[in-house]
């Protein structure tokens, strides 16, 4: 095993509740196992630990971080230790005070999600009445020194407005917008028949993207984030395992991935009882599959093996019930027909709607 | 971009320095690490110095050739400039 690396990321999922529904949402089924959150001051040791880890960016998502009272305290606390913050809403609680309070407290950037263009279909999906809202925060976060994202989960029911969401994102003149393709983990797993695009949209929608970069240039970055199952080759996912990013859940688990918590044949550790730096060099749940040491065929003997590190476990475990296979997602894979067969299976139900 | 322009950064961009030496460009979403000419002109980055300026600097101080040290750093603002992280 070669050294272990150093941390770059760190996601603090602060809490998992929510005031939306999204039926795409990859925050876990089990969103009541997750209720007894850490304090405040126990967020401030993670971000304080992370920091000396070498970690330079912390991203606070969630659920919907903006619930959480001592949001602006902890920004402000990663902000002293030298942290970049990123800040991952929905916006619909981002007011005048909330927003002053964060980029006085040093907050660098904002992404901001909305479900559709267009208000009756993003109020539909997220299951409330809120797209006017994010409208407002938007123009809001556009008025203040500090950075915007928009972002946009693309699936079946939205991908054919792919169109509309870059055209709404120009006419707010916003300079960086996430096209996210639905990934498919806990929410978005289980509505994955309802979710699914077709093969035509997942085709239209990159013919659709690349002339909007063309016809944009630098005016608006367009980061389109592929769909999973349509592609030869899995993502790399997490950049690797243990490699660069650490998740910490509302209740405090320290994971290599935000949904690596579906794996239940690894036992994560927490940081109320040891140290971010211990969980992470030496908990078992991090060293497993670090690196390519533990890769099975055919990514023991592939060259990709370092590109994609073997793509994603989460996928792996769910697909096949073992987490240290190849992705299936990867068309290498033995496994790879299960990916094909979730692909095809698209039906007309309706989503089921997230909830505690 | 050209060499007459002042060039600033964009919203959410800043430079970090490590207590190694290291420095890097931290982003939304991500972090550049960036070579020791590279860093250096960056560095010089406030908005009202020209550009041709930020490459003689950093010309001279790598001891570098003008024309090639010009090269690397206008194709780095170029690339920087597209991702919207310099105006
Ligand atoms: C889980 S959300 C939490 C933050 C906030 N509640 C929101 O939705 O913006 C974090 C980010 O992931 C996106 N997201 C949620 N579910 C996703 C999925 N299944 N695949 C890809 N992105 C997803 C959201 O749009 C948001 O940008
Ligand atoms: S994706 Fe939707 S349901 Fe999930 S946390 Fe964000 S706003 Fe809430
Ligand atoms: S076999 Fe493994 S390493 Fe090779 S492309 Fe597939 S997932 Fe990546």
């Amino acid at each position: 095993m070669s050294a272990v690396p150093r941390p770059l990321s760190l996601l603090c999922e602060l809490t998992y509740r929510c005031n939306l529904q999204c039926p795409y949402c990859y925050n876990p089924l089990d969103l009541r196992s997750y209720r007894d959150e850490l304090t405040t001051e126990q967020w401030s040791g993670v971000l304080r630990q992370a920091a000396d880890l070498g970690v330079v960016q912390a991203h606070f998502s969630g659920g919907e971080p903006t619930l959480r009272p001592d949001l602006v305290a902890l920004v402000q606390a990663a902000a002293a230790c030298g942290l970049y913050t990123n800040l991952i809403t929905q916006g619909t609680f981002l007011d005048d005070v909330l927003l002053d309070r964060l980029v006085d407290g040093g907050l660098d950037h904002v992404q901001i999600s909305i479900q559709a263009p267009q208000t009756a279909l993003a109020d539909r999906i997220a299951g409330a009445t809120v797209h006017d809202k994010k409208l407002e925060a938007l123009r809001r976060v556009l008025t203040r020194d500090v950075a915007l994202t928009l972002n946009c989960v693309l699936h079946r029911l939205n991908h054919d407005s792919i169109e509309e969401i870059i055209n709404f994102a120009q006419r707010l003149e916003i300079r960086r917008l996430e096209l996210a393709n639905v990934q498919f983990y806990g929410w978005a797993y289980r509505n994955r028949t309802a979710l699914m695009p077709t093969l035509e949209q997942v085709r239209h929608g990159e013919q659709v993207v690349a002339a909007a970069r063309e016809r944009l240039r630098s005016a608006m970055e367009i980061v389109y984030v592929l769909p999973d199952y349509f592609g030869d080759f899995p993502k790399p996912c997490m950049n690797g395992w243990g490699r660069q990013f650490v998740t910490v859940t509302p209740n405090g688990y320290a994971l290599p991935c935000p949904a690596a918590a579906g794996i239940t044949t690894l036992a994560f550790e927490n940081v109320r009882d040891r140290s971010l730096g211990e969980i992470w060099r030496e908990s078992a749940s991090f060293v497993r599959y670090r690196g390519t040491d533990w890769m099975p065929d055919p990514c023991r003997s592939c060259e990709r093996r370092e590109l994609d590190w073997g793509g994603c476990r989460c996928q792996a475990y769910l697909v096949t019930g073992d987490a240290g296979v190849t992705d299936p997602a990867c068309s290498l894979s033995p496994d790879h027909a299960s990916i094909v067969a979730l692909r095809d299976a698209v039906s007309g139900a309706e989503p089921v709607y997230r909830r505690a | 971009m050209k060499p007459t322009a002042h060039p600033r950064f964009g919203k959410g961009v800043k430079l970090r320095h490590d207590g190694d030496g290291s420095v890097m460009l931290l982003i939304p979403e991500g972090a550049l690490v960036l070579n020791a000419p590279a860093a250096a002109a960056l560095e010089l980055v406030d908005g009202t110095r020209p550009l041709a300026e930020i490459i003689a600097t950093v010309a001279e101080r790598f001891d570098v050739s003008a024309g090639r040290a010009g090269e690397d750093i206008l194709d780095l603002f170029e690339r920087l400039e597209q991702r919207g992280l310099v105006q």
